[in-house]
């Protein structure tokens, strides 16, 4: 059996879900009560099957109010998640005021661990991925990550460590039969912008 | 002739291009992450303990530069 499909503009990817993927699922069934959010990042080259460790999980987010940080902040401490950066709302917002990312890991343990990354509107790239998610599924769990294509880009041309070229490599071979190029053309101005 | 010999990169393609024919190549990446998530898990609990498990967890991360 092929390892994905796409229906109706979802991938799905078709194998059994890992810890990894519960631990993921876990915070973002918290988040999602607060805020949108954006996979990114190694995960999604490691959630479409590239077979590497990780550490950490990033979740890119637009930039929140205390109030509404301090519930969110409160519920993942409820579920039994702690926060590297500090116990309390308040010092930790600070983090986020600053566009600072934070890191989130299930109680007595360090990794896996989620970094929490918040941005706004100065941010382009990632105010670009965040308002074109591309939907993903693996048995009964959904969540959001760039176009296939714009995650490429941007391990190809911003990150460019090893991991992130292989981690290019293994999205171009795997998804290669979906890819379009007019969308690399159209993601690669956005992605080099970042640059400047 | 003298055999190619593969890169990580290649390796990584080779891996892709199998894994998209044949899904039964994804229970071999679910077992490295599951024996990554154990070990990492079974060393923290036994450098740190669970009592003080937050504090000892934030020195050794400070340490490391991590926060």
């Amino acid at each position: 059996m092929k390892g994905y499909e796409l229906k109706d503009n979802v991938l799905i990817i078709k194998r059994e879900l890992t810890s990894l993927d519960l631990f993921v699922k876990d915070f973002l069934s918290i988040l999602k009560k607060y805020s949108d959010y954006l996979v990114v990042s190694g995960y999604v080259s490691i959630s479409t099957g590239r077979t590497r460790g990780t550490e950490d999980v990033d979740i890119i987010f637009p930039i929140m109010e205390k109030s509404l940080f301090s519930s969110l902040f409160e519920d993942l401490k409820k579920n039994n998640f702690w926060c590297y950066q500090g116990d309390n709302a308040e010092e930790s917002y600070s983090y986020v005021k600053n566009l600072q990312s934070l890191r989130f890991a299930r109680i007595n343990e360090i990794f896996p661990n989620i970094e929490f990354i918040p941005f706004n509107k100065t941010k382009k790239a990632k105010l670009f991925e965040f308002s074109h998610p591309q939907i993903i599924k693996i048995k009964d769990f959904e969540f959001k990550i760039p176009p296939i294509e714009f995650e490429i880009l941007y391990k190809e041309i911003i990150l460019a460590g090893k991991k992130d070229i292989e981690d290019a490599k293994h999205l171009r071979t795997f998804f290669s039969d979906i890819l379009k190029q007019e969308k690399f053309k159209e993601y690669e101005g956005v992605i080099r912008s970042e640059l400047k | 002739m003298a055999k190619k010999i593969m890169t990580d990169l290649d390796y990584v393609e080779f891996y892709a291009r199998e894994l998209k024919k044949n899904n039964k190549l994804f229970k071999q990446q679910k077992r490295l992450i599951e024996a990554q998530i154990t070990a990492s898990s079974s060393l923290f609990k036994n450098a740190f303990g669970e009592k003080d498990f937050k504090a000892e967890a934030r020195k050794y991360l400070k340490g490391i530069g991590s926060i």
